[in-house]
């Protein structure tokens, strides 16, 4: 087995006909943390747009390689069912779906793809019982509407909720911490460090150095228009918090 | 009053109910794809407590064309309707909601309520939803919402993210959306409907 998940080459991709990425080269290993930094419009949820397969993104140029396999040729839910999984920056409101109904058809769909049985509901409710202690929701949490009258917390530990039942193999986390208290904080932070294994990694897109204080990252990338401009270990994060976007240059 | 269910374009529906005191009325009207139809009815509460739970669900996904004409007038005071009209139109479908909820000048402490929406499925769909309200009582609660709109695209994206295939994150946002119709149904009926959608 390759020891590298991810593979990134010269990646350009836009929305609208505006290139937005402009030759992005990343490489993720197994069992690795990376956290991307970088100032607003520098291309970072353009990134997780990318790597999860938003349909109005497109790539122009560049590859990208998941687990040995050519992720740009996969749909959005082939590259769920392969172990991506994006926390998303606004997470969506699905009126009329309750938490519990759409992990059960995220859960079935993915064995469904894999050729396995539906998941027995006695194993589903206990499976959805643990993961819920794991963010501190509550009982009836699991009958509420996806996000629909959560709060902006609410709505983040939805997501890393989402992401310990699906249990990925590279979790994306974008700006998960945006909007955040610190209590909220801990909860998402705890909850992606009791997740972390040798066999799964993660990209943590973030604005401020405040969450990588919580979850200690192998590597640091700074992406700024567009490009990864330098990258280097956590000690880079401190410094950006010190001197700003503005002092890393390439 | 039991709860029925009248299918659209089989079943005879009364052009016009009376309800005396403390009378209930549930009744569930459904439109099935392939029907077309123009729905009359008018209902009136005559006496105080009487009570009307009225839903409807239309799925039209072809060339159907549905319109519905709703009266719902409170002529006594203390009585309370519930309507709640779901429909999901495709192709070069037509669906109509009009409805009218009268409250009488005598008809105090009256509750009324009225739910329209419909999803279009394609460009060539036309839904439109219709309410209207007189009120001449002045102790009354009252209210109506009408939506009209599409499968949204990011909630399509947000299912599949999570594995949901394409083909069952739309199927899973209309189930939920006639849901509270639905949930009225007989179980074999509702089971039909879903495997319809």
């Amino acid at each position: 087995m390759n020891n590298s998940l991810l593979e990134i080459k010269d990646l350009r991709a836009g929305i609208e006909g505006k290139e937005i990425l402009k030759g992005v080269d990343l490489s993720i290993g197994r069992g690795q943390v990376h956290a991307i930094m970088g100032p607003n419009g520098a291309g970072k949820s353009t990134l997780s747009a990318v790597l999860t397969g938003r349909p109005d993104y497109k790539v122009t140029e560049g590859s990208i390689e998941y687990d040995g396999r050519n992720l740009l040729e996969m749909t959005p839910e082939e590259r769920s069912w392969a172990g991506i999984f994006l926390s998303f920056q606004y997470p969506v409101e699905i009126p009329g779906v309750s938490i519990t109904n759409f992990m059960k058809t995220a859960i079935n769909a993915r064995r469904k793809a894999q050729g396995l049985p539906e998941m027995k509901p006695a194993e589903f409710l206990k499976l959805l019982k643990e993961k819920m202690a794991f963010v501190q929701m509550k009982g009836e949490f699991a009958k509420r509407e996806v996000n629909v009258g959560f709060s902006g917390g609410e709505k983040k530990r939805n997501e890393i909720f989402q992401m310990a039942m699906l249990e990925p193999t590279l979790g994306i986390l974008d700006e998960t911490d945006s909007g955040l208290d610190v209590d909220a904080l801990k909860i998402v932070a705890d909850g992606v460090n009791s997740l972390r294994s040798p066999e799964r990694s993660f990209i943590i897109i973030t604005h401020y150095q405040k969450l990588l204080e919580y979850i200690r990252p192998d590597v640091v990338h700074v992406l700024k228009e567009g490009r990864i401009v330098r990258t280097g270990g956590p000690e880079l994060a401190d410094r950006i918090w010190q001197e700003g976007f503005d002092g890393i240059d390439g | 009053m039991a709860r029925k269910v009248f299918m659209i374009g089989r079943d005879e529906i009364p052009a016009s109910v009376s309800l005396g005191a403390g009378e209930k009325l549930d009744w569930t009207l459904v439109c099935l794809p392939g029907t077309s139809a123009v729905v009359d009815l008018a209902i009136s509460l005559d006496g105080p407590g009487a009570e009307l739970d009225l839903a409807g669900l239309y799925l039209c996904p072809g060339s159907e064309n549905v319109r519905m004409n709703v009266s719902v007038c409170h002529n006594s005071g203390g009585c309370i309707s519930h309507q709640l009209f779901k429909g999901i139109v495709g192709g070069t479908a037509r669906a109509e909601f009009d409805g009218l909820i009268y409250v009488a000048r005598d008809a105090q402490k009256t509750k009324a309520y009225q739910q329209s929406h419909s999803i279009l499925l394609s460009a060539g769909a036309w839904a439109e939803s219709k309410p209207q309200l007189e009120i001449y009582a002045d102790d009354v609660e009252c209210s109506h919402g009408a939506t009209t709109g599409f499968l949204g695209e990011n909630e399509l994206f947000y299912m599949r993210s999570r594995g949901i295939p394409e083909k069952d994150a739309r199927r899973l946002q209309i189930i939920s959306f006639l849901s509270p119709v639905l949930e009225r149904l007989p179980e074999e009926l509702r089971d039909d409907i879903i495997s319809e959608c």
